[in-house]
């Protein structure tokens, strides 16, 4: 026969890590979302931006059972300490994570509105350059989930300059080109620049709050 | 699972006729061999929030009379298999009333008096043929304070299944009871020693360990956990939640936050002052533990659980 003895909390214990596996889950859907959306623009996929607007579905699914799923732990297992601070996060991060989510299908939607990206390859490799940065930036984030390491979160804002100066590129860029573009397809891609920006933005957030779960201190100038 | 259910609840040779009849031409265990079948499709669809475990104890208009004073009044509620269901509410409001009402504990109190319909299986636990011993061995009860009796842990747990004539190797029985109440590596080399010598929270393991050693399909638990620290009260809450894999478990308990997180079903009831000053208790709500502590259907049961009356 085996034998067990009991831990206090076990079953508790697998609900959070339950919680913390779904959204490293959710992260990676989002995140081969955001992926889809960069080739999608930059390639000028337009004929896959409903694709990529369809696939939002699922992840405001998940993002709404584990919403439920959180909120129902946090009013019937009084959390408290670390296990609070997780479960207060982990909220948060749903809600940049379903926030990218968005930001995905505002860029290919952006796309679609000016009828694809002008053939200009200056544009088009800093399109390319933003997304890929932004992409990686909120790949740092669900890296911090799965790895709980407080670290990725004290250099999350630094490693985002990248991000911000390829968005600054790319303005610059559309600036110079306003003439031939018109004010439309400048205006998208504008849109577009900064909700790439956004989403690496996310990314970061997500990295700093588990710096918070894991230390009770949020990176200094979060 | 099936041959647990049909074992016959009535000894008297009446009650055999009568459970032979029923078991021949219908109800009790065709309602049995049917709530082990969708026990099985609940637990394989998984998900799906329609799939209810199958009902094992129903509650029908109950009410509890002690001499005249009326305790309890009309209570009906559905328990369900491999499920934890908390009852709750202000002191008095006949949360161990009803507790007892389930495996005929209330028969011991010479006052009181039990009206309506409780079902087991189908089967009226108050019809005329029916052994409340056997009633008993099958709805087991763990009380507030750990009450083991002045023997060995070994003859704690021997003694329900001695009594019951149990033919099985008593030993393995005895191991496998208090290792299923988690209690084995804590005993296994003293036990001939008294119960007495145990922590608090090893009695009340062992109280439960006593409790399942007859096989009962529900354990009935009043405040289980109340004269315990907090670390051996959630070793206990632990205990339950692995022991809903194979019983259905009731849990009476004053602490709303410990409902909340072992049960799945959550009975809350209250008391009525009538106006000669009697106090009768009701149930006011019965919900998902999830939706009661969440957003309660009764504004009652919102100023309950957020402190504001009670
Ligand atoms: N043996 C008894 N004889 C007479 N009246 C009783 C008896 N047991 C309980 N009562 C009364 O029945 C009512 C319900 O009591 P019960 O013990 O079921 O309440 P409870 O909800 O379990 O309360 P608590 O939370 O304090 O344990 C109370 O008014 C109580 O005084
Ligand atoms: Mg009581």
């Amino acid at each position: 026969m085996t034998h067990h003895e009991i831990e206090p909390r076990h079953h508790f214990d697998d609900e959070l890590d339950e919680i913390r596996a779904s959204l490293v889950d959710l992260g990676t859907m989002v995140l081969a979302n955001i992926r889809w959306a960069g080739e999608v623009v930059v390639e000028n996929r337009l004929d896959e931006v409903d694709a990529v607007v369809e696939a939002d579905a699922p992840i405001n699914e998940k993002y709404q059972e584990l919403e439920e799923k959180v909120f129902h732990i946090l009013a019937l297992q009084q959390p408290v300490a670390s296990d609070l601070r997780f479960l207060v996060v982990a909220s948060r991060i749903l809600y940049e994570m379903e926030r990218s989510g968005d930001l995905a299908v505002n860029i290919v939607n952006s796309l679609e509105r000016i009828h694809g990206i002008p053939a200009d390859t200056t544009l088009q490799s800093s399109l390319d350059r933003l997304s890929a940065a932004s992409a990686t930036m909120f790949a740092r984030g669900i890296e911090a989930i799965a790895t709980m390491d407080p670290e990725i979160g004290l250099h999350a804002e630094a490693e985002d300059e990248e991000t911000d100066n390829l968005t600054s590129d790319l303005f610059t860029a559309v600036t110079a080109r306003q003439d031939e573009l018109g004010l439309e397809a400048s205006v998208a891609l504008f849109y577009m620049g900064r909700f790439f920006e956004r989403i690496a933005d996310h990314g970061v957030n997500i990295a700093q709050n588990i710096t918070f779960a894991v230390t009770a201190q949020f990176p200094e100038d979060y | 699972m099936t041959d647990r259910i049909e074992t016959h609840l009535g000894t008297t040779e009446e009650g055999q006729m009568a459970q032979e009849q029923a078991n021949t031409s219908t109800t009790a265990s065709d309602v049995a061999a049917t709530s082990a079948e969708d026990s099985d499709a609940v637990r394989t669809s998984g998900g799906d929030p329609d799939d209810l475990n199958p009902v094992i104890i129903e509650l029908e208009n109950v009410n509890v009379y002690y001499d005249d004073f009326h305790a309890v009044s009309d209570v009906s509620l559905p328990i369900r298999e491999r499920e934890i269901t908390a009852f709750i509410g202000p002191s008095g409001c006949g949360k161990s009333t009803v507790l007892r009402c389930l495996n005929r504990m209330n028969d011991l109190i010479e006052s009181a008096r039990v009206e309506g319909g409780v079902n087991y299986h189908g089967v009226d636990l108050y019809g005329p043929n029916i052994d409340p011993v056997e009633v008993r061995r099958r709805i087991g009860m763990v009380f507030q304070k750990p009450n083991p009796f002045p023997k060995s842990i070994y003859d704690n747990v021997a003694f329900g299944p001695k009594i019951a004539g149990y033919k099985g190797n008593m030993d393995d029985l005895v191991e496998q009871s208090l290792d299923r109440a988690a209690l084995w590596d804590e005993v296994k080399d003293k036990l001939d020693e008294s119960a007495y010598a145990l922590s608090g929270g090893q009695q009340q393991r062992l109280c439960i360990a006593r409790a399942i050693a007859t096989s009962p399909d529900v354990v009935l638990m009043d405040e289980p956990a109340s004269a315990l620290d907090p670390i051996a009260t959630l070793r206990i809450e632990e205990l339950m939640y692995e022991l809903k894999a194979e019983y259905t478990i009731i849990i009476v308990t004053h602490n709303m936050q410990q409902a909340g997180r072992v049960s799945d079903r959550t009975a809350f009831f209250s008391v009525d002052i009538q106006d000669d000053g009697e106090r009768t208790g009701r149930l006011v709500e019965f919900s998902e533990t999830a939706t009661l502590f969440t957003t309660p259907e009764k504004q009652e049961t919102e100023d309950y659980i957020t402190g504001r009356f009670g």
